[in-house]
């Protein structure tokens, strides 16, 4: 009984500070929680579709096969192979709300009650049945297009099958779920069209000839054997040595990668929301520390007292524990139940750019494991941080001993006259310094990770040039392939029509199999356009370069040998550097012109010419110009990629989020150490007042007292950063094959951060400093 | 002729909890002049305290006026009433009540700073003056929780001063200290209200209302009467304790 009496008194009379921890703990656990649902639930969840819809274990998009039956036997008859399945398709560049695709789309036929696809309702809400069937003349598409190309339903897409104007117009009717190829993330997208459509195409491809621009394709769907010994990559290799695949292979991938190419977004965001949410929950432990000091200091008497009664001091730290346990456990539970609506909420809003609808369903056992060592580890801090109530002695207590000043002659500080509420409050500070320590640790969290993000988001920058310099092998103003007959040099002019060429080069990008396994070759006219960040470009014929992945996943370095197979043979590359190229999560190699020839076959329509414009502003113009003048026979793309879009909007949303998060938590610690020091320093209020000190002075002098703290604390942060930022983002951007992140962000960006803290610090600070021009002297009458 | 330097009129001060009212002063007429050692003195609860902080703005009025220089103080703005604080009042309390992590030195001096009377130096200069007149130069660097309470109360009476006020207001400034610390706070504020310092003290210490040249007596909220008797001096000081013995047990105190 007299347990339950002292603990609803302290839960009473702490209450705000019980209140303003749980509400810390409810914000970690809301965005770790999250992360988990995203992160597990998202990544099984793909999984599972990948399963379920029936795809392999490896998938090889193929196209001009000649003997469909011929290809699938052979590759049938190969050790650890189990099953084949084939998915007819048609690639094909399409274009809509006058955006042009800059991967080829993948028509795919769909038959009435396949069960292969998931269809979404028209508003994107949930799931819709089956659909009877699907009508000549329209489409499903990915949800992902609506953030690429703004599609929505009634829109049209045009399909260019064959020159000379033969193009097929589909309606959009609605979307499907493509756990395969569905994010924004990849650049090949399916969609999927009637059986009679499907047909109609093939029979336009077939009469047009050398004219068609759509070509006759299949996914492979590869399944092999559980038991077999031989892993995915080993058989890759062997397919591509034993089978003629590899003359048709357009691009070949294990579901392992598909699940890492569909989860590349949610997976990078994550990890920065995780990293967040760590901080938050160290930013937490520090504010919990902070606050059990103060009620220690606060309760010292009246622990004096029960000791007195026969309270032995680990029962009083039991009394606390259950106070501070009670305050973790229901921030932490009501942050789990607030991640079920988030993840539902993000799942729906990301739904257009992951182009899956991310279940919300909490990974019970992870999350069960996750707050238990969270929960174990605040429990124990705890305690740690309660022992010192064991040395409290009822005398000392009950006299009042808590309060002593540590305060070093030798550092004395000389008040002025002048400015006299900052100096005031800097006075404040070097006797009290404790007390602002957690502000301050807090404010070095907050600004180093503020930090952090918004030095990636610089790198993105406002175009993602960041990310297209990463995944593209070499800088370019534009982009033009010709196909067919159209003759480049007369598309070269009409650029120079707009503006003038600075320089130019050619970039191919074929499939080739290093070592036997698949990689996309950059083909360049001009090696020393290549991003390298170690050793030589590929400057000699029988020279090559690779990205870290490639490099790292072949086990090979510079001056390493490799064997590179072609469609045309194969010889020996010496490794000649490391570039950096994020296409295909870093699986490519670069090489020039004359290396490729000497194992690959020369064709025009691979070629794509890549132009520095003298005036850059013109790039749309050019884009638009060509492909009215051009149509189908011409490939526009500028140094962009209409899925960019999103990671940025997604990239602006963290920001936006993770800054209103800073509010809150710099909003709750000064709040709770705020409101202890004006609690202890009532008497000093008075005794300022009764000297002639306005409460408006003494207001703006607490507050410039967080203010200081928050500047000395984000000018650790913002030096951490600086230090920390481009190891600790590499080694993450590292997963995504982008090996060459380095951040340069200006001195706004460096100070915007640290501003925003200290802001936010002074404000609320000086809004709880609003109690100083209540309080009243009379306080110093009453002792 | 006296000039009154404060004056109240009608002056009272109401207490209210649960519905219940406590009139501590009632109606309270009175003049303080300057260059008196004005003392307050009454029973236990009689409200000298309250009368006190009532005058000097510390405590608002319930009803009533309150002037200062012939200037209404009793319904000033925050601001206003701080600048007064800082330019024409003195406190010093029976606790020392100085600001527990500044050094005596800078506890007066911040005091001289908030009154803008002076520049950085001056002020820096008329501390370390104030606090040689008030004997604890040499404590000057320590907190007040490393001085003695005789020190730390000498050095309130020293912050009270830096500003050169018009009135000193000092409510039972010895209550808290043992005789000797007494006796020197005693002389201190002699010594100044001899220099020409105004002076309202609360006070139930005979030792040290015997100091003033005019003694109040309150009791339940209102003035009973009023005590003139010449400047202290100190040979004095036993005939004095007679009179005011004498004029107490009149008013059955």
């Amino acid at each position: 009984m007299e347990n339950r009496i002292i603990c609803r008194a302290g839960i009473r009379r702490h209450k705000k500070s019980l209140l303003g921890i749980a509400v810390l703990l409810f914000l970690v656990a809301l965005s770790l929680s999250t992360v988990l649902t995203v992160y597990i639930g998202g990544g099984e969840y793909i999984r599972e579709e990948i399963q379920r819809a029936g795809f392999g274990n490896l998938t090889a998009w193929v196209s001009g096969v000649p003997d469909m039956e011929a290809l699938r036997d052979s590759i049938k008859t190969q050790e650890g192979i189990e099953s084949i399945k084939i998915q007819n398709l048609i690639f094909s560049e399409y274009e809509a709300n006058g955006i042009e695709s800059d991967s080829e789309g993948q028509l795919i036929p769909w038959n009435p009650g396949e069960e292969t696809y998931h269809f979404f309702q028209d508003d994107l809400t949930g799931y819709k049945d089956l659909p009877e069937e699907i009508a000549p003349g329209t489409l499903y598409a990915s949800p992902s297009m609506v953030s690429i190309m703004e599609l929505k339903i009634g829109d049209v897409i045009t399909f260019p099958v064959a020159r000379g104007g033969e193009t097929i117009s589909l309606t959009v009717v609605g979307y499907y779920e493509d756990p395969f190829m569905g994010s924004s993330m990849i650049g090949m997208k399916g969609f999927l069209i009637s059986e009679a459509d499907y047909e109609g195409i093939l029979q336009t491809i077939r009469e047009a000839g050398m004219d068609s621009l759509s070509r006759i394709g299949a996914m492979i769907h590869i399944f092999t054997r559980t038991e077999s010994e031989v892993s995915v990559s080993g058989i890759n290799q062997r397919l591509n040595e034993n089978t003629p695949i590899s003359q048709y292979t357009e691009f070949i991938h294990s579901a392992e990668a598909i699940e890492g190419f569909m989860g590349i977004l949610q997976n990078a965001f994550c990890g920065l929301l995780a990293a967040f949410a760590l901080v938050l929950l160290v930013a937490a432990m520090v504010v919990l520390g902070h606050s059990i000091s103060g009620v220690i200091e606060q309760e010292y008497k009246n622990m004096g007292i029960l000791k007195t009664i026969g309270f032995t001091g680990n029962r009083l730290i039991r009394l606390q524990l259950v106070q501070y346990t009670a305050a973790l456990g229901a921030g932490i539970l009501f942050g789990i139940l607030a991640a079920i609506p988030a993840a539902k909420v993000i799942g729906r809003i990301t739904l257009t750019t992951t182009g899956v609808l991310l279940p919300a369903d909490l990974p019970i056992p992870s999350s069960l494991a996750v707050f238990a060592v969270i929960l174990l580890l605040l429990v124990g801090f705890t305690i740690l941080k309660l022992r010192k109530i064991i040395s409290v002695t009822p005398m000392r207590a009950i006299r009042g001993e808590t309060a002593e000043i540590k305060w070093k002659l030798s550092k004395a500080y000389r008040l002025r006259n002048e400015g006299l509420p900052l100096r005031l409050a800097m006075r404040q500070l070097l006797s009290g310094k404790r007390q602002y320590l957690s502000a301050g640790l807090i404010a070095v969290l907050l600004v180093f990770f503020a930090s952090l993000t918004g030095r990636v988001n610089v790198w993105l920058g406002p175009e993602g040039k960041g990310m297209m310099d990463a995944f593209n092998p070499a800088d370019l103003d534009i982009g033009v392939q010709s196909m067919g007959e159209l003759d480049p040099k007369e598309v070269e002019d009409m650029v120079r029509s707009y503006t003038d060429i600075t320089d130019g080069y050619l970039l191919a990008m074929p499939s080739v199999s290093v070592n036997g396994t698949n990689y996309t070759a950059n083909v360049i006219t001009d090696p020393e356009r290549f991003h390298i960040s170690q050793g030589e470009t590929s400057r000699e014929e029988d020279q090559v370069v690779l990205t870290e992945t490639a490099s790292l996943d072949l086990g090979v370095a510079i001056g390493d040998k490799v064997t590179i197979r072609g469609d045309a043979g194969s010889r020996e590359f010496t490794v000649s550097g490391i570039y950096h190229c994020a296409n295909d999560m870093g699986a490519n190699i670069g090489m020039n012109r004359e290396g490729y020839l000497s194992i690959g076959q020369d064709n025009p329509d691979i070629w794509c010419h890549h132009y520095f414009l003298a005036d850059t502003s013109q790039k749309t113009v050019i884009t638009e110009g060509l492909q009215v003048a051009y149509g189908g026979d011409v490939h526009v793309h500028e140094n962009s990629w209409p899925g960019l879009f999103g990671i940025i909007s997604a990239m602006r949303g963290l920001l936006a989020v993770m800054y209103g998060m800073i509010a809150v938590f710099v909003c709750i610690v000064s709040a709770m150490t705020g409101s202890k020091i004006l609690a202890a320093e009532q008497k000093d209020l008075g005794i300022y007042k009764s000297i002639g000190c306005s409460g408006e002075m003494l207001r703006m002098s607490f507050s410039l007292r967080f203010g200081i703290v928050a500047v000395l604390g984000a000018a650790g942060g913002t030096v951490l950063a600086a230090f920390l930022t481009d190891s600790l983002v590499s080694a993450v951007m590292r997963l995504a094959g982008i090996s060459n992140f380095a951040s340069h962000p200006d001195l706004l960006n460096i100070l915007m951060p640290g501003l925003t803290v200290i802001l936010l610090f002074l404000g609320f600070s000086y809004m709880v400093g609003g109690r100083i021009r209540k309080s009243d002297m009379t306080v110093l009458t009453v002792d | 002729m006296k000039q009154a330097l404060l004056q109240g009129r009608q002056v009272s001060k109401v207490f209210a909890q649960d519905q219940m009212k406590n009139k501590v002063l009632d109606q309270v007429d009175v003049d303080i002049y300057k260059e008196d050692f004005t003392i307050i003195m009454g029973s236990s609860g009689a409200g000298k305290s309250t009368l006190l902080y009532a005058l000097s703005g510390m405590d608002g009025v319930t009803d009533g006026t309150v002037a200062y220089k012939g200037k209404q103080i009793s319904r000033l703005k925050e601001k206003h009433m701080a600048k007064l604080r800082a330019q024409e009042f003195g406190f010093v309390f029976q606790q020392t009540h100085l600001v527990s992590n500044l050094t005596l030195f800078e506890n007066v001096a911040v005091a001289g700073f908030v009154s803008k009377k002076g520049s950085t130096a001056e002020i820096q200069e008329r501390t370390r003056s104030l606090l040689a007149q008030m004997g604890v130069e040499k404590a000057g660097n320590r907190l007040p929780s490393q001085v003695s309470g005789g020190e730390a109360q000498r050095a309130a009476i020293a912050r009270a001063m830096i500003g050169n006020p018009g009135l000193l207001f000092a409510d039972e400034p010895t209550g808290a200290l043992n005789k000797s610390h007494t006796e020197g706070v005693l002389s201190l504020l002699t010594s100044l209200n001899n220099s020409g310092q105004s002076i309202l003290m609360v006070t139930h210490d005979l030792r040290a209302a015997v100091r003033g040249n005019r003694i109040l007596y309150l009791e339940d909220g209102k003035i009973l009467d009023e005590l003139i008797l010449p400047r202290y001096q100190a040979e004095d000081e036993r005939s004095r304790e007679n009179r005011l013995k004498d004029w107490l047990s009149e008013l059955q105190w």
